[in-house]
This record gives C-alpha cells, sequence and structure tokens, in this order.
C-alpha cells in the first residue's frame, strides 16, 4: 500500500509547474497597519495575485514593489485575515489589516485544519470563540459548550473539579464511545480514561471513580476558537475517530510585533445546591459535613515576536478543594509554541510543546463503595450528631491500633464518611505532554504540502490507602493498598497536499490529498493487595508488603492500535455560489481481522448560495441551502478479534474465556450512514439570522458483546456485528441583534435541538447457533435493581427498574409483609421506567454591552426524560431520614386477594426504598431550566499612557438556580460520561451553585 | 527539485513511522496474557484447565460467588446456615422472594467455569490421554448433577453444540448422561490405572486414579439413590454397578473428595468478615438436641449468648421493630458462626461417611452388595466422628434417650419452634423401613455438613432431616410454607438468551417453571 501512496504523491508533484508573464509596471508603497490598534505591521506578505512576486512589510509596516494597474495586491499576516486591494491610478496604497477573531464568522477551520469560508460549507458547523467560552470560566473548558451549541448535550460528572465531561452530538449511537474526538490545531487528539463507572453498587477495588479526560488537563485560556462539527459529513476526513462528530480546537499562537501579556485571575466559591429532601434532623448532619468548595486560577499569557519568528507562551494554575471536605486539586498547565517563516516565507514552521500535570485528592466517588456520603445520609441517632464521629478511630486495646468508631456495625457500604477521607485516601496524579511539529512548504499560490506530527502522552496514576478496621466487604484486617497506573501514547503523522486554483473563469477547485498514519499504545498497570490476599503488617502501603497469595493483584495489560489512511477531498465553486464538496477516505487497522481491515468511504455535499443565486430583497441579507451525505466506517478498540486468556497473579491462567467473536464469524468494520439538510437566513444587515437543519444517522454492524446462553458460549457473551441504531433530529439557531447602538448593544441567541433515538435491531437473525436477543445490557442490573438495556423497538437511554405490581387502579400491590413485584413485559427481570434523555433542548443566551459594562446570561433547558434517584430509595431503604419518611402520611395499597388496607409512608417506603428495592418508586422527570450563567464585567477606562492595555473585571455565576427542576438532584449531572447509569443518581456528590470574581489583565 | 527532495525526505518521515499493511493483525494483542502456544509448554494447555474446575464446583473466589451460587439458597434450604441480615428488606431467597439476579450465579458458575474447559480439555485429549479425560468427565458429573439437582433439565448433551444450540436434556437424559460418561471415565481410568499422568494438576487426589475410580463409583451410587424413587430399576443396575465396581467405592476417610485449595474457604470471608452467615436454628435443634460432640467442630458458642450455641430461625422477614435491615442483623449476629476447622482452604465436596449412609439406603431397598444396613449406619456416624476428630461415638450410637430440642429464640419469641422430630440416634433392627430412613438421612445430613447443596437434595428426595418452615413465605403462593422450596425457576440469563430452550425445557420439567415444582426425581411420594 504504501507504494500506491508514493506514486499518488509524485503524481501530485509532477503536476507542480507555474510559469507566469509580465505587464508594464509601476513602483507601489505603503503602510500597513492594524486596525485594531492602528500600530504599524512589520512582516505583512504582500502578494501580486497569481504570481509568485511580493515582498514585505519592514520594520514600521512599509513595502514597495513594482506593479502593474489592473494586479491585485494581496496583503497577508498571521492571525490577520487577508486583505486585497485592486491596483489602481494612485501609487500609494495603505491598508489596514484586521484580527482573525474578528473574521472568525466567515472563515470556518474544518477538518484537518482546512479553512474554508462559511458559505462554502455543506453541512452544519458552529463555533465559539475564546470570550464567549471564557464568560464564566470553568475548570472544563467543555462545560462552557452546554446551551451554546445546537445539539451538543453536556453532562457533567459528579466527581467535582477535575472531572471528566461526557460530551453528545446528536444523540448516542453507539454501544462503545459516543463522545466526539477532540482535534486540536488539526490534529485528533488521545482523550482517554482509565476508566468510568459502570456499577450502581460501587467499585469494591477502589470506588466508583471518574478518572477524568484530557480536556480537564488543556487551559482554557490556550484556546482560541472552537468549532463543533456535528455530523459524520463534517467530520468523515477524519474517519472512524469522527464518527461522533468533532470538536476543533484552534489553539493561540504568537503574532509578530506586539509584545503582550495577559494575566487573568479567577476566585470561585462552590456550595453543594442540589440534594435530596431530608429531615431536618439530616439535613443538618449533611450540611455540617459538607463545604463550600473554592477554585483559584491563575493564568499568564505572553505572545510576541519578530516578521520572521513568534512566541506565544502560557502558565495556568489551578488549585480547588472541593465541596467534599478533604478533596483537593493542584494543576499547573504550561504551554509554549514557536512559530517561523522561512525561506521567503516559503517555509511555515511551528512547534508547540503542552505540558500539564493535576494532582486530586480524594476525588468524590459514586456508588456505594468508599462512598462516605453512605454515612452521612444514614446517620441516625438521638442522642449523637454527625460531627461527633469527626473522632474517626479509637484505641482498640486488643490489637494495639487506633481502629474505626461508628454508631452502629460498619456494614459492606457503610462506614464512617471521616474514617474513608482520612483512612481510605485517594490520590490521582495525572500527566498529559503533547508535542507537536507542523511543516507547511508553499511551492507556489496554488499548491502547498504540509506535513504534521505529534506525540501525545497520557499518564493517568491512582492510588488508595485502606488502613487496617476498614470495612471487611473493602479490606482485610490489616488494610489493603490499591495501585493503578496508566499510560496512552498516541503518535501521529500525516502529509497533506493542498490545492487551490480556478479550473475556469467559473469553477474553482480546493482540494486536499493526504495519507496520515496512528500508532496508539496503553500500557497499565494493576497492583492491589485485594479484599481476600492483604498486607502482612498493618498500614504499611507497600508492595513488598502484599501477602504472597492468589488474591493479590498483579495485573499488567499492554495494547496497540496501528492505522494508516489515506484520503482526499474536493470542493469545487461555481461562481461562488453554489459549492460541491467530494471526499473520500480508506483506512487500514490493526484491530479488524486481515480480511476485513481495509474499508473505504465517501461523502458527498452540496450548498448553494440562495441569495447570490436568485433575487430575494434587499431585506435578506444572506440565504443557503445545504445537503449531505456521508459514510463513516469505524475500527474496533484493541484485543478484541483474538484475545488470550488472562494470568491471574499465582492463580494460574483465567478460568473464564475472554469475549470472542461468535464462533464461526468475521467481524467487518462498523458503518455509519448520515443524511442531512439545512439552511442558513441571515436578515436586515445579518442583525437577525436562523440556521436551521434536519438529520437522519444509522449506525449498522456495531460490534456489540451479545449476550448469549452460557450454554452455547460459556463466559456468556460473544462478539457479533449487529444493531441497527437511527437517530434523527432537527437543530435550530435563531440569533438577533435587538438592540444596536453606540453605547448600547443587546445580542441574543436561542439554540434549539431536538433528536429522537430508535433501536431498530439489536442481533442479526440468521447467525448458525446463534439464537437472537433483543437486547443489549449497558449496566446490567447485577445485585441491585437499576439497569440500563438497549432493546429492540426502544431508545438510548432507556432506564429500567424493578416496579412495584399495581391493581387496575393503579394502587400498589402489598402482601405478606412485603410489596409484590410486576413481571409483566420485563428486560433481565426489570420494567422500563423512563428514558434519560431528553426530548429537546433550549439554550437562550444573552449579551449586553453598555458603555464599559458587559451582562451576559445564559438559561438552560432541557425538557423531557427521566431520570431515577437511588440515592433517596438508598436513604430511605437504611434509614430514617427523608423529610416525608418523617412525614407520618399513610399509602393505600391492596393485597393480592384485593383487599385494601394503609400503609404508613414510613413502612411503605421502607419496604420500597433500599438499593435493591422498587427503584421504580424513585423516578422524577428529569425536565429542568436553570440560570446556567451569569456574568456581569467591566471594562476599565485606562489613559492611552497606562501600563496595562486592558482591564476587565467580572462577577461570575455557574448554575445559579432551577427555574424549575422535579428531580431531587441535579439531572444533568451525570455518574459517567460513559454509556452506563445514565439517567440514575447513585449518592453523587451534590451538584454546586458557583459564583466567582473574575480579572483580567492585558499589558 | 531541491523541493521535491525536501517532500521525498518528508515521506520518508512518515513512512518510518507508519507500519506496513500487510502484518496489522500482529498488533492486536495482549501480549501480558498467554497464548495458546505459550500454554503448550508444560502440557499446561490441558493442565492449566483443571484448578478453576476443580475451584468452581464450589466456587472460592470472589466469596460473593459462592455467596450467591449455593449460600444464600442450598445451605440456607438444607437447614445448616442463615442470613442473620434480612436482605432486600426481608424479600429475598430465604423467604421465597426469589432474587433473580442473584440466582444466575448458580447457573452460569459452573457453566462459565466448569463447563467450557471441561469441553476444551475433552478435545485435546479424549484419544491421546483417556485418563486425563477421565478426570474431567468425573468432575463434569460431579459438577453438572448438582445444577440438575436445582433446575431439573440443564443443557447437558448439547453444550457448546451449535447444531442444537441451547436445547436441554429432561432431568433423566441428564442423569443417563451422567452414568455414560462415569462408565466412559472409569473404563478409561483402569485401563491405565497406574499413570502418575495427572499427579501435577490433581487438587484432590495427588494423582491417584484409584482413588478417582472410587471417587467415580461413589458417585454413580449417590446419583442412583437419588433415582431410587423414580426409576427404581434403573437405579439399581447403577447402584449395583458402583458396589461391584473391582475398585468398589470409599471406605477410608482419605478417600473423600475435598479440593485442596490455594484460596480460603469461601466460608471464611462470608462468616468472619462479612457476617453474612450463622447456624440454621434447625442445625441447634438437632445436634444440641443429641448433644453432638461433632457441634464443636462446626460451630464456635455464640457470641452474646456465652457457652450456648445458638442458630437463627430461617426464613426471616424485615421483623416488626426493626427500623431497617441493619438493625436487625445487629441482633442476630452475635449467634453461632461456623468453626474455623469448616474454613480452610480444603472444600469438602464428598465425605467417606455420606457414602456408608447411601450404602445403607441400598441396603434397605435391597441392592446387592450393599452389605448390613445398621453396619453402614454406624460406620457412617464413627467415619464422620474420625474425620472431625470427635470422640465418644460408640456412646453416641447407643444413645436411645435424646432427642432434637425445642428452638428458642432469646431475640424475638415469636420465632421460637418446637422440635419437629423424636427420634433418637440409636438403630432398633425393628423399627420401619421409613424411620430407619429417617436416622440415615439425619445422619448423613449432619455428615455432609457444610456442603448445603447435597444436603437440601437429599430432604427433598426424603423429606429428612425435618427442617423448620420459612417463618415469612413471599413466594406469592407459588410455594407452599410446608411443603418448602422445591427448585429455583430457569435464571433471568437464560430466559433472555435462550427462550426456546428454556421453553422446552419447562415443558421437560412437568409443571410451571416455579419455586414449587418438583424435580424429576422428586415423586413427592412415599420412600418406599
Amino acid at each position: 500500500m504504501k507504494q500506491k501512496l508514493r506514486l499518488v504523491f509524485l503524481f501530485s508533484f509532477l503536476l507542480l509547474s507555474a510559469t507566469q508573464a509580465f505587464a508594464q509596471e509601476k513602483e507601489i508603497k505603503g503602510t500597513v497597519t492594524s486596525k485594531a490598534d492602528g500600530l504599524p505591521l512589520p512582516g505583512v506578505n504582500v502578494i501580486i495575485e497569481g504570481t509568485a512576486n511580493g515582498t514585505q512589510t519592514d520594520f514600521d509596516g512599509n513595502y514597495i514593489l513594482n506593479a502593474s494597474v489592473g494586479d491585485v495586491l494581496v496583503f497577508s499576516f498571521l492571525g490577520m485575515s487577508a486583505t486585497q486591494v485592486t491596483v489602481g491610478e494612485s501609487n500609494t496604497i495603505n491598508v489596514q489589516l484586521e484580527e482573525d477573531a474578528e473574521a472568525l464568522g466567515e472563515v470556518v477551520v474544518t477538518a484537518l485544519g482546512i479553512k474554508k469560508t462559511r458559505k462554502s460549507l455543506t453541512y452544519a458547523a458552529q463555533d465559539i470563540n475564546a470570550d464567549e467560552l471564557n464568560k464564566a470560566r470553568q475548570t472544563n473548558p467543555i462545560n462552557s459548550l452546554s446551551g451554546k451549541v445546537a445539539g451538543v448535550n453536556i453532562t457533567r460528572s459528579a466527581s467535582g473539579v477535575g472531572g471528566s465531561v461526557k460530551v453528545t452530538l446528536r444523540g448516542n449511537s453507539s454501544i462503545g464511545n459516543n463522545q466526539p474526538l477532540y482535534v486540536v490545531d488539526g490534529i485528533p487528539l488521545s482523550n482517554p480514561s482509565a476508566g468510568q463507572p459502570a456499577d450502581t453498587f460501587g467499585d469494591v477495588n477502589g470506588g466508583n471513580k471518574d478518572s477524568g479526560d484530557a480536556l480537564s488537563l488543556i487551559n482554557p485560556d490556550d484556546i482560541e476558537s472552537l468549532t463543533v462539527l456535528k455530523g459524520a459529513s463534517a467530520s468523515a476526513l477524519y474517519g472512524s475517530a469522527g464518527l461522533n462528530g468533532v470538536i476543533l480546537i484552534t489553539t493561540k499562537k504568537g503574532k509578530s510585533g506586539n509584545f503582550k501579556v495577559d494575566f487573568s485571575t479567577n476566585l470561585t466559591v462552590d456550595s453543594p445546591a442540589y440534594m435530596m429532601d431530608f429531615n431536618n434532623e439530616a439535613q443538618k448532619n449533611v450540611d455540617s459535613f459538607l463545604d463550600n468548595g473554592t477554585t483559584f486560577i491563575n493564568s499568564i499569557t505572553a505572545s510576541g515576536g519578530t516578521e520572521k519568528a513568534q512566541t506565544y507562551f502560557s502558565y495556568s494554575n489551578t488549585s480547588a478543594s472541593g465541596v467534599l471536605p478533604t478533596n483537593k486539586l493542584k494543576q499547573h498547565t504550561f504551554n509554549i509554541r514557536e512559530t517561523a517563516q522561512l525561506f521567503d516565507d516559503k517555509l511555515n514552521i511551528s512547534a508547540s510543546v503542552m505540558a500539564s500535570t493535576q494532582n486530586i485528592k480524594n476525588r468524590p466517588v459514586s456508588g456505594l463503595y468508599f462512598n462516605p456520603l453512605v454515612g452521612v445520609y444514614g446517620f441516625e441517632s438521638t442522642t449523637e450528631s454527625l460531627s461527633d464521629y469527626k473522632v474517626y478511630e479509637q484505641y482498640d486495646a486488643g490489637r494495639n491500633i487506633m481502629a474505626q468508631r461508628w454508631f452502629r456495625a460498619t456494614s459492606d457500604i457503610e462506614q464512617n464518611p471521616y474514617w474513608i477521607l482520612n483512612r481510605n485516601v485517594s490520590d490521582d496524579k495525572n500527566q498529559k505532554l503533547l508535542t507537536s511539529l507542523n511543516l507547511n512548504y508553499k511551492f507556489n499560490d496554488w499548491f502547498s504540502l504540509q506535513a504534521r506530527g505529534t506525540y501525545d502522552r497520557t499518564q493517568l496514576a491512582f492510588e488508595r490507602k485502606i488502613y487496617a478496621t476498614t470495612e471487611a466487604t473493602l479490606a482485610p484486617a490489616n488494610g489493603r493498598y490499591i495501585v493503578q497506573e496508566n499510560d496512552f501514547t498516541q503518535l501521529y503523522g500525516d502529509i497533506i497536499g493542498n490545492i487551490n486554483t480556478n479550473i475556469n473563469e467559473d469553477i474553482t477547485l480546493n482540494a486536499v490529498v493526504g495519507v496520515s498514519t496512528t500508532r496508539s499504545t496503553t500500557e497499565s498497570f494493576t497492583g492491589d493487595s485485594g479484599t481476600n490476599g492483604g498486607l502482612q503488617f498493618a498500614n504499611v502501603f507497600a508492595y513488598q508488603n502484599f501477602n504472597a497469595n492468589p488474591s493479590v493483584a498483579f495485573t499488567q495489560n499492554s495494547y496497540e492500535i496501528r492505522g494508516s489512511s489515506i484520503f482526499t477531498s474536493a470542493t469545487l465553486g461555481f461562481n461562488d455560489k453554489i459549492f460541491v464538496d467530494l471526499t473520500a477516505r480508506n483506512d487500514w487497522t490493526s484491530t479488524l481481522p486481515e480480511a476485513n481491515n481495509s474499508f473505504f468511504y465517501p461523502s458527498v455535499g452540496v450548498t448553494g448560495v440562495l441569495s447570490e443565486l436568485f433575487d430575494i430583497g434587499e431585506k435578506v441579507s444572506f440565504a443557503k441551502f445545504r445537503a449531505s451525505y456521508a459514510e463513516v466506517g469505524n475500527g474496533f478498540a484493541a484485543d478484541q478479534i483474538n484475545p488470550n486468556r488472562s494470568i491471574l497473579f499465582g492463580g494460574g491462567v483465567n478460568s473464564v474465556d475472554p469475549i470472542r467473536p461468535f464462533p464461526g464469524t468475521t467481524p467487518k468494520p462498523e458503518r455509519q450512514r448520515s443524511f442531512e439538510i439545512g439552511t442558513e437566513w441571515k436578515f436586515m444587515d445579518n442583525r437577525f439570522g436562523i440556521d436551521l437543519g434536519y438529520y437522519n444517522t444509522s449506525t449498522i454492524n456495531q460490534y456489540f458483546a451479545v449476550p448469549v446462553s452460557t450454554t452455547i458460549v460459556s463466559s456468556g457473551v460473544a462478539g457479533l456485528n449487529a444493531g441497527d441504531i437511527l437517530n434523527s433530529g432537527i437543530e435550530a439557531t435563531i440569533f438577533a441583534i435587538p438592540i444596536q447602538k453606540d453605547d448600547f448593544t443587546w445580542t441574543t441567541t436561542v439554540n434549539f435541538a431536538t433528536n429522537k433515538n430508535e433501536i431498530k435491531s439489536i442481533a442479526n437473525d440468521g447467525v448458525s447457533g446463534l439464537i437472537p436477543t433483543d437486547f443489549f445490557t449497558l449496566s446490567g442490573k447485577g445485585v441491585n435493581t437499576f439497569g440500563s438495556y438497549l432493546v429492540k423497538g426502544g431508545s438510548f437511554g432507556d432506564i429500567y427498574a424493578q416496579v412495584v405490581r399495581r391493581d387496575s387502579n393503579g394502587v400498589p400491590i402489598y402482601d405478606s409483609g412485603a410489596l409484590i413485584m410486576n413481571d409483566d413485559n420485563t428486560v433481565d427481570g426489570l420494567t422500563k421506567v423512563g428514558n434519560a434523555n431528553p426530548d429537546f433542548t433550549l439554550g437562550w443566551n444573552n449579551s449586553f454591552e453598555y458603555k464599559n459594562f458587559t451582562v451576559d446570561f445564559m438559561v438552560d433547558g432541557k425538557f423531557g426524560g427521566e431520570t431515577m434517584s437511588m440515592t433517596e430509595a438508598i436513604v430511605e431503604g437504611f434509614s430514617n431520614n427523608s423529610a416525608r419518611e418523617t412525614a407520618n402520611g399513610t399509602v393505600n395499597v391492596v393485597d393480592l386477594g384485593g383487599s385494601p388496607s394503609t400503609l404508613s409512608v414510613q413502612d411503605y417506603y421502607g419496604s420500597a426504598g433500599g438499593r435493591n428495592g422498587f427503584t421504580g418508586e424513585y423516578m422524577y422527570s428529569a425536565t429542568n431550566v436553570r440560570l446556567a450563567e451569569l456574568a456581569i464585567g467591566y471594562n476599565f477606562n485606562l489613559s492611552d499612557n497606562s501600563f496595562f492595555k486592558r482591564i476587565k473585571a467580572s462577577l461570575v455565576g455557574n448554575n445559579l438556580f432551577f427555574f424549575y427542576k422535579d428531580a431531587p438532584h441535579d439531572p444533568n449531572i451525570s455518574l459517567s460520561t460513559g454509556n452506563a447509569l445514565q439517567g440514575v443518581d447513585v449518592l453523587g456528590l451534590p451538584s454546586s451553585r458557583s459564583m466567582g470574581l473574575n480579572i483580567n489583565l492585558t499589558f | 527539485m531541491k523541493n521535491l527532495n525536501k517532500i521525498l525526505t518528508f515521506i520518508a518521515v512518515i513512512a518510518l513511522v507508519s507500519t506496513s499493511c500487510s502484518d496489522l493483525e500482529d498488533y492486536n494483542e495482549n501480549d501480558r496474557n498467554i497464548s495458546e502456544e505459550q500454554l503448550e509448554v508444560d502440557f499446561q494447555h490441558v493442565g492449566s484447565k483443571y484448578k478453576p474446575i476443580f475451584e468452581s464446583i464450589y466456587q472460592y473466589t470472589p466469596a460473593w460467588s459462592y455467596q450467591l451460587q449455593q449460600n444464600l439458597n442450598a445451605d440456607v434450604y438444607s437447614g445448616y446456615m442463615t442470613n442473620p441480615r434480612p436482605f432486600v428488606a426481608g424479600s429475598n431467597n430465604t423467604t421465597y422472594a426469589l432474587v433473580s439476579g442473584w440466582n444466575n450465579f448458580i447457573w452460569s458458575v459452573p457453566y462459565s467455569n466448569v463447563m467450557n474447559n471441561v469441553k476444551s480439555i475433552s478435545e485435546l485429549t479424549e484419544v491421546e490421554y483417556p485418563t486425563l479425560n477421565a478426570v474431567a468427565l468425573i468432575l463434569k458429573v460431579e459438577a453438572m448433577h448438582r445444577v440438575s439437582d436445582v433446575f431439573g433439565p440443564i443443557v447437558y448433551t448439547n453444550f457448546g453444540d451449535l447444531e442444537n444450540a441451547g436445547t436441554y436434556d429432561s432431568q433423566q437424559e441428564a442423569y443417563n448422561a451422567f452414568f455414560a460418561d462415569l462408565d466412559t471415565a472409569v473404563a478409561s481410568l483402569m485401563a491405565d490405572i497406574d499413570s502418575g499422568r495427572f499427579t501435577e494438576f490433581d487438587l484432590s487426589y495427588g494423582g491417584d486414579y484409584t482413588k478417582w475410580v472410587r471417587l467415580a463409583n461413589s458417585l454413580r451410587l449417590r446419583l442412583a439413590i437419588r433415582i431410587s424413587k423414580v426409576d427404581s430399576g434403573k437405579a439399581k443396575t447403577e447402584g449395583e454397578k458402583a458396589l461391584s465396581q473391582s475398585l468398589g467405592v470409599m471406605e477410608s476417610n482419605d478417600d473423600g473428595f475435598y479440593v485442596n485449595g490455594t484460596l480460603d474457604h469461601p466460608l471464611s470471608v462470608i462468616d468472619n468478615s462479612w457476617g453474612d452467615i450463622r447456624m440454621n436454628a434447625t442445625m441447634e435443634s438437632i445436634l444440641v438436641g443429641y448433644d453432638d460432640p461433632r457441634t464443636d467442630s462446626y460451630f464456635d458458642t455464640s457470641a452474646d449468648y456465652e457457652g450456648v450455641f445458638k442458630g437463627v430461625r430461617n426464613g426471616l422477614p424485615l421483623l416488626p421493630g426493626y427500623s431497617d435491615e441493619l438493625a436487625q442483623k445487629a441482633d442476630y449476629i452475635g449467634f453461632s458462626t461456623m468453626d474455623a476447622s469448616v474454613k480452610t482452604s480444603k472444600v469438602q465436596l464428598m465425605t467417606t461417611a455420606e457414602v456408608y449412609f447411601l450404602k445403607a439406603e441400598a441396603a434397605l431397598r435391597g441392592w446387592s452388595g450393599a452389605g448390613n444396613a445398621q453396619t453402614n449406619y454406624e460406620m457412617g456416624i464413627s467415619t464422620s466422628f474420625d474425620q472431625h476428630g470427635a470422640s465418644g461415638a460408640s456412646a453416641y450410637l447407643m444413645d436411645d434417650v435424646l432427642t432434637p430440642m425445642d428452638y428458642v429464640d432469646p431475640v424475638n419469641s415469636s420465632n421460637n419452634a418446637s422440635a419437629l422430630s423424636n427420634e433418637t440416634v440409636a438403630w432398633n433392627d425393628g423399627d420401619d423401613n421409613e424411620t430407619k430412613l429417617e436416622k440415615i438421612i439425619t445422619q448423613k445430613w449432619i455428615a455432609m455438613f457444610p456442603e448445603g447443596q447435597e444436603a437440601w437434595s437429599e430432604f427433598r428426595r426424603t423429606g429428612y432431616p425435618k427442617i423448620f418452615p420459612v417463618v415469612s413465605n413471599q413466594s406469592g403462593g407459588t410455594v407452599d410454607t410446608d411443603v418448602q422450596i422445591r427448585r429455583i425457576p430457569f435464571v433471568d440469563s437464560e430466559l433472555s438468551t435462550n427462550a426456546q430452550g428454556v421453553s422446552g425445557a419447562v415443558s421437560q420439567l412437568g409443571g410451571p417453571d416455579e419455586a414449587g415444582t418438583r424435580l424429576w426425581w422428586d415423586t413427592g411420594g412415599s420412600n418406599f
């Protein structure tokens, strides 16, 4: 295959030839200045269009060159939008260049970093610049997208500061990964996760943890803009990784000339705000336990340079303490980027290094194990209060040890919460290093060649030290030590030829031909003295202290994925009014069997600028129509095709077979087919506009781990290409500038999206020996009673619960001292009770500028969908701490024979509650409308000779209050940013309201 | 052309980074795992598969898996043990509100750990090393008759067969297949009885094939006795075959079948660490009633009531007066725990004492080669005493005074219960067969402790010993409180992945797929 690629390139190079003739010339002079500050710009390229002739401005922004009347001079400068001027009679041409940020609305960065004019796009893309993103700054920049882009659904993780974010573009389609691809300056970012919770019970091996994501390791101040490419059409060039859409991150670069320093400081206070309704006593205990969290972020960026070389540098420092006592985060990020133009500006070199470190102590967990909230919410005493147990240990003479102290015997899930915080301590240490090199050589005005490479490494380390006298389900008598380390490395390289030319007077061609290669490796290690293995001596946390016994785990795993691709794309423009976009890509991947490891997929799109094609009146300033169709193929995760058995430390070969393809089948790539149409209209000098789109995406041949009878495949699961999941929806963005005066501007934007998900099939019929099933498990009920399943005819995100059987009048049936279970129409013994995804979402952004003041607020609404509070079920099952249990009401019930009686609320919910009780009684509507962001800013007036160029101070608030909410918890929070546990709260950390102060200084 | 050279340099760099496409698959392997080729060294591709079989018949680890596989069903239904904590607010297996999420493990543990490995061993050894295959077959019968004794029909002959995927055998077909597999195993072992081929992989008998043949014969006798009421002809044929085989059945305690695992007995975790299981009231009534010298080896005296063995009534709901499960558990956790000698790394699956009691019953049924019923009965008791290092067997054998005693719950007197039997230990040749059978099965029940699966099966077949009924029956009418639970319904994982197979199995079951439906060998009729 490499041979073929070389041929493609050789052909491309043979096409390189450019000769030009010269006409009568005269000398043109002028000065180029920056429109923003009026300062002269050195190093601006001035080129006569269609030739290789040109010059550069000197240090004072002056230039001289020879040109003829009628020639078009192109002034271009890094970070500025290019300007064209036609040479006329005058011999002096002075030019002001505008910064790119202002031109952002017109030029969109698309796949592979290719810039296109907005009007030529054949698919939906929405972008957000840095200012907008950071108005109400959050530690994870992606959190700020919620409500700002139509069709982007953001779910924050319940794990507090440093937590990851679940982003879904246009609904869930995959049983594997539904997160979009993040691309930094054209290159895919490795965004690995060491794991996401999948179990309501919690992980006995250290607790249900969100191990964070790469985005939380990026400094939001380094981001210049974000572009969201929602559909496969937009991302077809990224191949399989772009299946779920792409978020393009453009980072800041140094600019020549003016040296600029920005400093920003941000202090935020988080208060725990949204939790279930406790009775007064319990609430007092909860309040005494939880703290107000603080987040303190300082960031400094410096940029500047000469006409030949520019530097950008940033450093930021975050220090936070969480709402959960003892939860602390420290984070540093560095970023340095050098850009240079060599060989008469033909060669553009850009190199960058980004490094960040993050340390988190006691990252909050969800679920029941290692979760201090179990003890906090369940504490019940008439004589003592929870704070009496801040003294969490007492001397045990029998063992000569300080032993855990609690108001009753600890149980598998319940311990003294202060003991957990101080004697089950966890530490996360995460690091990311991203280095990249980009060389771009411009051969002539229509062809350039680019070569790029990145080395991207993420290391995630976790440690938990569990002291002796911790509850026996979690640790043996002498305590337990758990270490988990994950090291992800991604090497990426590509070579891309760019062609930009006119085929004739009417037709323009923008084309790209490229090859890319990726190699990702994952090395993981777990050392765990285990729940049975144990330590030789109490409270010494070191491997050499492990008992030599097979219950101890030392496990290494090593995975590698290699892939290569060849791709091409061409955009043909007809009179700058109609554009046709074609792409084609072929991937080779190591994750598929040899017979099926090469796969091809195309996309096609068309757009017409209606306002230029037809005369549709003065009032319409812009109108266009777009349509596109794309196919994308997808490989698998590593080691799915022929996995070997694992070895257990001191325990021989694992007795259970790993999940393998169903006997007799050969796995093939997954496929996604998507179609979208849309239209965009702007009116009244662009003061009012609407963008409306419809899409339809079907994902077929996903590689499922299909449940199979253990009598056929002994592990009970087998891999099979199966399933057909359909997403369709409508997205709309309406923006308006209702007021635009010299000292007062009001801008408002509404983003609307609705997505319908339908699971058309799960397993394929007709596979020999397979008994077709119609469901697939995302979170199994295990020994609890919440489940998340993909069921034929259902939707992604369906929630299943154990439901009380009711008579024909809907009265619960209670017989022989117990509620009776519904057993009609169940999946895995559970009944469908709702869906975690909203029917539609609405985000309303407003921005007011009055003189030096700016006020921004965003109302974020999610309508429809359901959520389960297993928190409430557990609290009511294990205690009488809920407000309604104390309120002494009654509930009407009937027995199996139909005779009615009443039960006290306490008895009813005592029966229904518990982690494995009737969770169907704990369902709530997930509809909510909240004031998501509020920022009030002030720009100080500065004299021209002030040391500072700009001072801005803002008061910011996030998640301030709910206009409407039914659920006891914040339904926008999720226990997992994976596919499991959607729509259930199992003792997640209560969501907080945050308020803060932000100061930006530029000098 | 200068530029072209530069470009070609870029390509060369990228080409170095990238790889050739044809060998891509080679990268797709986690080389920290062990491949089949690597396993072939020292014949571990066969040998390594025995350990998981041995350790999953009664699963060692994780302990909660065994808890769900057997401890929260058969170990309780047999009257051996019960849970001090009323899980799920008292609505759980032990009160007949069957928790399907728990019971999945009764099914999945043997299929995922035993059947697959036996199949793989058989494929590799059937022709070349028949004795290795023989051992695997014996282990398979031991593991799977327990599964059939819980559910009835099981997938046995069609396991892993894509042509007849998921098709169940009726319990009768399964038992016939067990006998046939034992025939194959015994014939293969007899042909090469002195071979030491299995020594390295044997967690029970140190590679002694003679003992494996005795186990096969003893197992055959156990299965023959099990079907003696429903298919007396086949039972007699198979029973006599076992008794007449040249190497015989188990005779001394070192013939007993134990797995010497590398981990602690799962009961140690469930009992000591979690406090999730305690002595059953029936056990207290019988052992303490007979003043049985083995009691000390089975249980410790209660932590809350000094010097007293105290059991918990089975089938407790969340009792009135307790706000939650933990409050109720706090009152019962101080009752008698298992003794440390029960919880070593040795898991007991078949004792020699049991075989003497099987022979005693075989004698009652007139099978040739069984010997004298009384001799076997008394040998059973004294063998069991020897096994536990208990003294006073001869006095115990003669005791015609002591009977099971009334049960008193010191915390909640509503759970008190009168003794269910007034039989003594001493054998009286003048008794009728039914009385003799009660004595045999009661003593067998004591001797088999803590293997609750076999004890529950024999209770269902014979009605002995008499076990206290559940305090709370939440079966919704599918189980009769006095008749007690007869089986576990087919599990959710099978219902959802093998609905056709299950529906065939239900018709073979001959009754609804409920916990009150009797299995094939559980005729409900008289014992003789």
